[in-house]
């Protein structure tokens, strides 16, 4: 008696925290394909449609561009970040330079500056260079941010690897750039994968840098949102929209890495 | 021979990164803190004006106030996202279909944007028309037209609230990392001899976590230094200056009143908090794996 009670007790705390998590982020998908009447009120019942994602991908809003952008300062950044940091990582993980512990805390202790601090003086430099509102900005500050991060996570993956089959190979000839190359990126291939989606998570979402440094043209999706705050008030069916059109790619990229997840979140923190 | 210097090759295209992107805007803002430097008078930087700034700030009360909504913030996030991180990595490490479904799911909130976070929750409890302010009403008559991000307490819980959901699913899952590294040998003696599961959890289970507990509440610490994105999206700072945090403050004297030299310094002052805290945090890990090493 007494366990099937902790055990119902138990099944109704988890659907409790599945409504907490969900509730949010259900909320919104519902609102965004509501009719601007509807989105007012509470009610469950109301006709699906579709016209707020014609809304905010037409004019003024212009959402296409804002995804263009986000997309490209994601990627861009992730494709310098991830291969440099990667390199690094091996670095770190395999060989004892001189130096070495100091430079990886230097690298670590970056993390832990405040983005207000680095987007102050680059701020300034973009403004004299002519840069401000470009992707490139954006791609630059995202590096700050993303690398030192992407060093450590990736450094926790090669640590795992054992290796003999490196030095079995060295044996036989090969020189260490081939065994980087041929041995050790294919194995840390899915390490390495989940990093580069957590650095485009990172990027994707960035808002303090965007906010600053875009007025227009390389506005990314998360400061968009805020356009739709307007003088006759905040316009939470096309918000909604857009927030969807920003979740969704993440979602499922999260998802897909959910396993790794734990991994490679608790082996640059804990180790 | 070419293998020497390799590691040094290998770490040069990184190290260009970083030191391009963190310590060259870190040594430029160092000095322009002490200067004085308004952006809407002149483009060039003005005269050195030694510690002017710090001074300055010392005395300012709005930057004070800053300080004391950052504290308030920083603690109760801290503490609300420890316990409950904790609480759920616990209920969570059981197998079964539900707890694996609540697993997956919790790694959303993680990945959703903190602007797009506080825009929803900006949304849920508008006093006319959000769905938390009326369901909460409805279910709570005390909480009937109560005008949630108009009263600054309530703001400020509000926002430590869309702090809390966003991150402890991945305090969660550093959790349930930490758990899965202790053996369950002395949790299931304990068992046999009829040990209550309280006895359990806070005599065997914590106190093994104590590494764990005490990296997430330094990382958390950290993140809540840095929250920005929700101050703007939710309440703008707002009423008055209650959730005016110390990074939203800087942003506003260096962004809006554009004095650099002023917004420079409160940026050090703020980098000098992490900073602490940081080092603080490295050498507790450190004598940490000393004692479980020895």
């Amino acid at each position: 008696m007494k366990r099937s009670l902790a055990y119902v007790g138990e099944r109704a705390l988890l659907i409790f925290i599945s409504v907490v998590v969900l509730f949010p982020i259900a909320w919104m998908f519902l609102t965004a394909f509501k009719k601007p009447r509807d989105a007012y009120s509470l009610s469950l019942n109301f006709e699906p449609t579709l016209q707020n994602f014609v809304t905010v991908f037409s004019e003024p809003w212009n959402l296409g561009s804002m995804v263009m952008n986000s997309v490209i300062v994601a990627t861009v950044t992730v494709v310098i970040a991830v291969p440099c940091a990667a390199l690094a990582a091996y670095s770190f993980s395999r060989f004892r330079v001189k130096g070495r512990k100091f430079l990886f805390f230097l690298i670590l202790s970056t993390q832990f500056i405040p983005a207000v601090v680095i987007v102050l003086p680059f701020f300034l430099m973009f403004r004299q260079l002519d840069l401000l509102d470009t992707r490139i900005a954006l791609i630059i500050v995202n590096l700050a941010i993303v690398t030192p991060f992407v060093i450590w996570m990736i450094k926790g993956f090669i640590d795992a690897i054992p290796t003999d089959s490196e030095e079995a190979a060295m044996i036989d000839g090969a020189s260490r750039l081939r065994v980087i190359k041929d041995i050790v990126m294919p194995m840390a291939a899915p390490g390495i994968l989940t990093s580069s989606i957590f650095c485009f998570i990172l990027t994707w979402n960035e808002f303090l840098f965007a906010l600053i440094l875009s007025r227009r043209d390389a506005v990314t999706l998360p400061v968009g949102l805020v356009s739709f705050r307007t003088e006759r008030g905040d316009l939470w069916e096309l918000m909604s929209a857009a927030g969807v059109m920003i979740t969704v790619p993440i979602f499922i990229m999260a998802l897909f890495i959910q396993k790794h997840f734990t991994r490679g979140m608790t082996a640059g923190a804990v180790k | 021979m070419q293998d020497r210097l390799l590691p040094y090759w290998l770490l040069i295209p990184a190290f260009i990164i970083v030191l391009a992107t963190t310590i060259y805007p870190l040594a430029y803002s160092f000095i322009t803190s002490f200067r004085e430097w308004d952006l809407t008078k002149s483009r060039r930087p003005g005269d050195f004006v030694g510690f002017d700034n710090y001074i300055y700030a010392a005395s300012e009360s709005a930057f004070l106030n800053s300080l004391w909504v950052t504290f308030i913030f920083v603690i109760t996030s801290v503490i609300l996202t420890v316990i409950l991180a904790m609480a759920l990595a616990l209920l969570l490490r059981r197998k079964g279909p539900m707890h694996t479904f609540t697993r997956i799911i919790l790694i959303l909130p993680f990945a959703m944007s903190p602007a797009l976070i506080g825009v929803s929750y900006r949304f849920m409890f508008n006093p006319e028309f959000g769905v938390l302010a009326q369901g909460l009403g409805a279910v709570f008559p005390a909480l009937q037209g109560v005008p949630w991000l108009a009263d600054p307490d309530l703001a400020m819980a509000i926002l430590v609230l869309t702090d809390v959901w966003h991150w402890t699913p991945y305090m969660t899952f550093m959790c349930l990392g930490g758990l899965a590294s202790i053996p369950r040998e002395t949790e299931e003696a304990a068992r046999i001899d009829g040990a209550s599961n309280l006895r359990i959890v806070f005599g065997i289970i914590l106190p093994q976590m104590r590494g764990v507990i005490l990296v997430m509440a330094v990382l958390k610490t950290i993140f809540a230094l840095k929250m920005f994105d929700q101050v703007v999206t939710l309440t703008g700072g707002g009423p008055g200056t209650s959730t005016e945090t110390l990074a939203y403050f800087i942003f506003n004297v260096g962004f809006r009143w554009f004095d650099m030299g002023y917004a420079s310094a409160l940026a050090w002052i703020l980098t000098a908090i992490m900073m602490f805290i940081s080092i603080w945090y490295v050498r507790m890990l450190l004598s940490e794996r000393k004692m479980t090493t020895a």
